[in-house]
């Protein structure tokens, strides 16, 4: 059971601060989905907190915005909000991939990016996905009065299962990546069952076609769950970009993609599944992306 | 005995700052003062005594609990109720806004969508919260509309027929009339109607978690964090000194004889001198709150002598072995043995001996209602329990021994189970309740968290089968040697009956002159396994009928002709020389064999050059079960 002295629902960001300063060692909430269970038998057991930050009302951390080649949005963001906003959809469609992969309908709609991404879990679904966007985490704090933001890409924001860069008293603002408009994705998971299933392996996608739609322009893998940090398969992405995409290239590469296994169990498994969805990921988004390409081992289905 | 007030500074203990919630709930407006540690289900259950919807997990995984806030469903186990500060919430218990039962309600009680009915309330908020969203979803999105709420017992088919036919009526593509209940006649074949349906669908059936009586006080259990260790001293004074603490229970409480079991009485109500599992109850706390109920049962001081226990089955019954109780040598609880023609003379005469070993392994029942009870004194002395109990009787009569009552001072009250499965045969917590109450003089209710529920209840019984068989080239098995250790944990409870039942049933309906049979129920420091659907056939017949895939393989036979030359036939003989004048086993193969399109031939032959089989997905066979839906192009989830 959660218990606290103080539970307070911040009404804005000011008294969020207000909050921090007289009681530091306050624990922020959002959507509330990842401490309840967490504070019972068999995980952190009963667990008492002095204060209890609600940030869930706070208008500072609900936005989401897009400029150019820029798509920016707040903490406070549901997973749900992946699915149905509009702005999202178009731009970032990945998200949408993902979150219909995330726990399930109910929980989406609590559940936030923002408290998914600080959890820093290493089978957290929404982080592949953000890699795959190139988001850094926009980080905000009060000095002395002033408002301090600051920025890190996210693969250097979250450190370890459970770890992150952020420092006492600081929050989670919100995230800022590149709009990928018009460009192919995928999103692939395994768990134990469909719904509200941790992640076994996690892999998100996003490609980008050459003008001529023969080569890819850009491409971006992420995979979690099979390390304790989520990682960008950089070394895969460069080997793609600017090649003439067959599916036996494709099929070549997903194949390296086995030595990034690094959890602590289930590798021969994990190590399987990795480089098939690596392979049907890349295949998926580059079909999205405008290149014709068929699936190595796969006849092309002609009618 | 004195009360401590120096150690309790102002904050007072079990007692937790309040705040002041005001929502409108089912359309009413209400303002409450509520412990701030409530979620949105206490405050709707605890607080509103709205009991509609349930709390299976505590922990977001079950959609017993989902409910509606502003329009949206949530898991209210996952909601601090300060989030619903000025909200509407909408729980299943006024879903029809006092209109009878919705159409979705309607739909649920049509198709028999409601067995235990502890998933339904849930089962019917997701349907209607999909249906609100998405007029007309297909059977996958259906499925996955419903992901987040899980069923044990009245299973999914039927659910999702139910949320199929309201989203048929809804949309004027069949009449209204389709929810009408059947006609009576004839019985076989028509959906008769559920008499309790309307009740589980619209929430209004109370399970034992559900009920409350004026001045009912809550219930605690501390439970061993050791799995074998002797009891020292147990110090409840902290936990008594607390104002609203009423009663504070521990096996020396007992006035009678203090043991129950199905078939062994060996179980004290709360752990006498030895702890032998991790969970067992060890003391239990009544008072007024629930919240005063956990934070005393963490006050009592018990002093253990920790002890080596013995886990492994095969190592308890070995001479040296830690002995968990005086009467039982070696740890044995139950031994059944059947010994039929000569075995050794049977494996003489066979062309193949087939030999493996075969592990299972302990199951939770996983029902969706953790266990819950109410106990209270009659005026004339009767002490009544109600709880989701599958036993009644013999809890009756074990209850009536243990506070020793005479047993028409005595009634137990079977609650609206919400699932069992065998595992609410065992007397458990009762005995508690009983007692509390009687010490108390007042109502006292117990609801087990879900994790109580998994180290305190027992499993199913994890098997290790070791399998001899010897066949004739043609099939015919002419003898079968099983010999299985069964790990029966800590205490007896259905270890004895599922001994037997697993050795009486394990090798199979087939016609065998020569059988050796060993079924071994040992003690060990476990968590106690008990009844579980097929009561211990299901382990040994699953190991039979393994066993004779691998010898069909060994034979390059066909698996069902295997079965056909070695099934019973009118007036064969059991094992255990029953007499059977009529046997329908090969029809009821044969039947099998059409209706599943089974293809011949020897079950190795996969990955071979030969051709795959094609018996998958046949008219008339359900279909597997599939991932659900993907985001389809260009659609709104």
């Amino acid at each position: 059971m959660l218990t606290y002295d103080r539970y307070v629902v911040a009404s804005s960001l000011a008294e969020v601060f207000d909050i921090l300063d007289a009681h530091p060692a306050s624990r922020i909430l959002a959507g509330a989905t990842d401490i309840l269970p967490w504070a019972r038998y068999g995980r952190a057991g009963d667990v008492h907190l002095a204060s209890v930050i609600d940030i869930s009302k706070v208008p500072e951390f609900k936005y989401i915005r897009q400029s150019g080649d820029d798509l920016s949005f707040g903490a406070m963001t549901t997973i749900a909000d992946f699915q149905n906003n509009p702005v999202l959809r178009e731009h970032a469609p990945v998200l949408a991939q993902c979150a219909v992969w995330f726990a399930d309908d109910q929980i989406r709609e609590q559940a936030t990016v923002g408290g998914n991404v600080v959890n820093a879990s290493p089978a957290g679904d929404s982080q592949p996905a953000l890699l795959a966007l190139n988001a850094s985490v926009k980080l905000i704090r009060r000095e002395n009065g002033s408002l301090q933001e600051r920025s890190i890409p996210l693969a250097d924001f979250i450190q370890g299962p459970g770890k992150t860069a952020m420092l006492p008293k600081e929050l989670v603002l919100g995230f800022e990546c590149d709009s990928m408009r018009a460009c192919g994705s995928a999103y692939e998971k395994v768990g134990h069952r469909r719904s509200l299933v941790i992640s076994t392996v996690c892999l998100a996608v996003i490609a980008k076609a050459s003008s001529d739609k023969k080569k890819l322009a850009d491409v971006r893998i992420g995979i979690g769950a099979v390390g304790p940090v989520p990682k960008r398969l950089v070394d895969l992405e460069k080997a793609l970009i600017g090649k003439e995409i067959t599916g036996e290239l494709v099929h070549q590469i997903a194949e390296q993609a086995s030595e990034f296994v690094n959890s602590r169990s289930r590798h021969e498994y994990r190590r399987e599944v990795l480089v098939n969805f690596v392979e049907r990921g890349i295949i998926s988004a580059i079909n999205q992306s405008g290149i014709t390409v068929v699936r190595f081992g796969e006849e092309q289905i002609c009618d | 005995m004195t009360k401590l007030h120096s150690s309790i500074s102002d904050k007072k203990i079990g007692e937790h700052p309040l705040v002041e919630i005001t929502a409108t709930v089912n359309g009413r407006l209400v303002s409450r003062s509520v412990p701030n540690h409530y979620r949105l289900i206490d405050f709707v259950r605890e607080e509103l005594h709205l009991t509609g919807n349930k709390e299976g997990c505590g922990a977001g995984e079950c959609g017993t609990c989902s409910m509606f806030v502003d329009g949206v469903l949530v898991k209210s186990c996952l909601m601090p109720v300060q989030k619903i500060m000025n909200a509407t919430v909408e729980t299943v218990d006024d879903l029809d806004l006092d209109a009878g039962r919705t159409v979705i309600q309607q739909a649920f009680h049509k198709c028999g969508s409601s067995q235990c009915g502890y998933c339904i309330p849930g089962m019917v908020m997701a349907a209607t919260s999909l249906l609100r969203k998405m007029p007309n979803p297909d059977r996958e999105q259906i499925k996955e509309g419903l992901g987040g709420n899980i069923c044990r017992c009245t299973g999914y088919q039927k659910i999702i027929d139910a949320v199929e036919m309201a989203r048929d009526v809804i949309n004027i593509k069949i009449p209204d009339s389709s929810l009408n209940e059947d006609l009576l006649e004839p019985v076989m074949g028509a959906r008769t109607p559920r008499l309790d349906a309307p009740g589980k669908v619209t929430g209004s059936v109370k399970y034992a978690a559900d009920m409350v009586l004026p001045n009912m006080l809550h219930m605690s259990v501390l439970r061993s964090p050791h799995a074998y260790a002797k009891i020292i001293s147990i110090d409840a004074s902290e936990a008594l000194a607390i104002p609203g603490v009423e009663v504070v229970l521990t096996s020396a409480d007992v006035p009678g004889i203090d043991n129950f079991g199905v078939f062994i009485e060996d179980q004290p109500i709360m752990a006498r001198d030895y702890v032998r599992y991790t969970g067992e109850a060890v003391a239990a706390v009544a008072a007024q709150t629930a919240d005063l109920a956990i934070a005393a049962t963490k006050l009592i001081k018990v002093q253990y002598e920790v002890l080596e226990g013995v886990f492994d089955p095969h190592l308890a019954i070995k001479d040296g072995a830690p002995q968990l109780h005086d009467f039982a040598k070696n740890n044995i609880t139950k031994h059944t043995k059947i010994r039929k023609g000569d075995v050794e003379e049977g494996f003489k005469q066979a062309d193949l001996i087939v030999e493996e070993t075969y592990q299972t392994a302990k199951i939770e029942h996983a029902y969706l209602e953790p266990e819950a009870g109410l106990a209270y004194v009659e005026s004339d002395g009767c002490v009544t329990v109600h709880s989701p109990s599958q036993n009644i009787t013999h809890h009756r009569h074990a209850l009536a021994k243990i506070l020793g009552r005479p047993i028409n001072k005595v009634r137990m009250i079977m609650s609206t189970v919400g699932g069992g499965f065998g595992g609410k045969e065992d007397m458990i917590y009762q005995g508690m309740l009983a007692l509390a109450a009687i010490k108390s003089r007042r109502p006292v209710r117990y609801v087990f968290t879900r994790e109580e529920s998994f180290i305190a209840s027992a499993k199913r019984h994890p098997f290790s089968i070791q399998y001899k068989m010897g066949l004739k080239k043609n099939g015919k098995i002419m003898a079968t040697k099983m010999v299985m250790i069964s790990d029966g944990g800590a205490y007896a409870m259905s270890t004895p009956g599922v001994m037997n039942k697993s050795a009486i049933l394990g090798p199979g309906p087939y016609q065998l002159e020569n059988v050796w049979v060993d079924a071994i129920g040992v003690y060990t420091n476990n968590t106690p396994s008990g009844a579980m659907r097929a009561f211990g056939a299901f382990q040994s017949e699953f190991a039979t009928e393994a066993h004779l895939d691998l010898c069909a393989e060994k034979l390059k036979m066909d698996p069902i002709q295997l079965r056909m030359v070695n099934l019973m036939r009118d007036g064969a003989t059991t094992h255990t020389r029953q007499k059977i004048d009529r046997v329908l086993a090969v029809d009821c193969l044969n039947a099998v064999v059409d209706l599943a399109g089974w293809d011949q031939g020897v079950p190795n032959r996969h990955g071979s050059d030969k051709e795959s089989r094609k018996d998958i997905g046949q008219s008339g066979i359900r279909q597997s079960c599939t991932l659900g839906t993907h985001l389809k192009q260009g659609e709104k989830v």
